[in-house]
């Protein structure tokens, strides 16, 4: 179970699902390649899991590939609304949409879901309030095709009125007032890390808020334990609690976005339950506009205390 | 009365097991009508268990020689099973209500501390309650139904399972099929 504990190495999806950099479209990967990788780490369950996927003469079969990544991202989806993300996330999101309302910005405020997978954020978002009346557009972007035509899928069966684009959040044409992303930073290691967060330095985006696992001792047995009982894929088991492994802890989150985007102040918000010591499963690595930070602390009013040092 | 309770306990059971194995399986956001399907078709299954049982019970009772001792050891066993199945149907129910709080923190650690796990050990509390049940009983009959009704609940959330999973790759068929070919060259 250790070797798959590994945060040096990466998740399975990360590996079996590649695109072109520059057109985005989907590579062939070699399932020899990517069993390479885990042999690397001795990691018998990924190894396993991948040795699984069907492939047609060594490559993996993006059909099948996508058959399990669907119904992964709809158990992924089972977490969220277990955790009540929606609701945590427009807790903090409306006080940012508060804040910015009240620096006097009147155009709509376009908020980006990075890495949005089938998109349940920006879906909640979209169905339980009235994105009109506060003049906001909620975006889902990711570089999967397969799961923006899911999150596509999904968002017309319930005539949602957000948008989900196969393309790059950060590209001038899509780039956005507010980012947002969950679990996803953790997947941008070291200098990539940075260089993800110094991209949310464009002159229109005021705020970003990305939601990713806390580390802590316990976080991987619980996450194994949690993700044992609720996943049905092997892949899903694996990268579920690799996540939780692989999670950055607030120092990294922090010095990656104040060296890499220096124009906002950035802090963690919710770390901790109430005003214990217990940690919450999600912590947000929380970005703003300095020039917003009194009216946002004004927004926040008792939440305050949830949030650390914010510069 | 203790059959009664039984029988509700098991109607709840088959509810909470025909919402568990569609959890997971759909992604729309208003699941309400997803789920209340998904819970008579629970209930719809825990019914058909407990007529089996019944029928068991019944055909066992028409063809044993004593039916009186048979009735009150049935009625003993069934007594023994609630000691064990009343307090856990208790947490599972005190942990949904507790849901009701408007607090996303107490409502999502009743489902990672408590709700997870009493998910997880629900296969050893059926075994637990049934076997606490049936163990002293003197008769082999008791014995019988007892393991007959035992393996019918544990068959229950399986069968559950199934046909939700069935369910769930003829919506991915069409996903993909509406999908295209695959466009990787």
């Amino acid at each position: 179970m250790l070797s798959a504990w590994n945060p040096a190495q990466p998740e399975i999806t990360d590996l079996i699902i590649q695109h072109d950099p520059n057109s985005l479209a989907r590579l062939p990967v070699r399932k020899r390649d990517v069993l390479s990788v885990f042999s690397k780490f001795a990691n018998r369950a990924a190894i396993r899991a991948v040795e699984a996927l069907p492939d047609a003469a060594g490559i993996l079969d993006d059909r099948a590939i996508d058959r399990i990544l669907i119904p992964t991202h709809w158990e992924m989806q089972r977490l969220a609304e277990e955790f009540y993300h929606g609701d945590r996330v427009w807790d903090l999101l409306r006080r940012v949409i508060a804040t910015i309302r009240n620096s006097g910005y009147r155009d709509t405020i376009r908020v980006i879901d990075v890495g949005c997978g089938i998109g349940y954020t920006a879906r909640w978002l979209a169905a339980k309030l009235p994105l009109e009346q506060y003049q906001l557009e909620v975006v889902g972007m990711d570089l999967n095709s397969a799961l923006i035509r899911e999150a596509k899928r999904l968002a017309a069966m319930e005539q949602l009125n957000c948008r989900f684009v196969h393309g790059d959040a950060f590209s001038r044409e899509h780039s956005g007032q507010v980012y947002l992303s969950t679990g996803v930073v953790h997947h941008f290691r070291g200098e990539a890390l940075r260089e993800f967060l110094h991209r949310h330095e464009q002159p229109e985006t005021f705020a970003f808020l990305h939601y990713d696992f806390q580390p802590s001792f316990l976080a991987p047995y619980g996450s194994w334990f949690f993700h044992y009982l609720r996943m049905r894929t092997a892949v899903a088991r694996h990268d579920g609690v690799l996540s939780a492994v692989r999670a950055h802890d607030a120092w990294t989150l922090i010095e990656a976005a104040r060296r890499g985007a220096p124009g906002f102040a950035s802090g963690i918000y919710g770390a901790k339950i109430w005003k214990t010591p217990a940690p919450r499963v999600f912590h947000t690595l929380l970005g703003m506009r300095r020039s917003l930070l009194e009216e946002f602390r004004r927004q926040l009013g008792v939440r305050t205390a949830r949030l650390g040092e914010l510069r | 009365m203790t059959l009664l309770l039984l029988y509700i306990l098991a109607l709840l059971d088959g509810l909470l097991c025909g919402a568990r194995v569609s959890m997971g399986r759909s992604a729309q956001i208003a699941k309400r009508r997803y789920y209340l399907r998904a819970q008579i078709r629970g209930l719809f299954g825990a019914q058909i268990v407990s007529t089996i049982a019944l029928a068991a019970l019944l055909l066992v009772a028409a063809l044993s020689p004593n039916r009186l001792a048979l009735r009150a050891d049935l009625q003993a066993a069934a007594g023994r099973m609630l000691w064990i199945f009343l307090p856990y149907a208790a947490m599972v129910l005190g942990n949904i209500l507790l849901r009701m709080v408007p607090s996303t923190d107490i409502r999502s650690a009743t489902s990672v501390m408590m709700l997870g796990p009493l998910t997880a050990i629900r296969p050893l509390v059926m075994i637990a309650g049934v076997l606490y049940g049936v163990w002293p009983s003197r008769l082999r009959e008791t014995r019988l139904l007892g393991l007959c009704i035992l393996g019918l609940m544990l068959g229950l959330e399986c069968a559950l399972n199934r046909r939700a999973a069935k369910e769930q790759s003829r919506e991915l068929d069409s996903i993909l099929a509406v999908a295209g070919e695959p466009h990787y060259s």
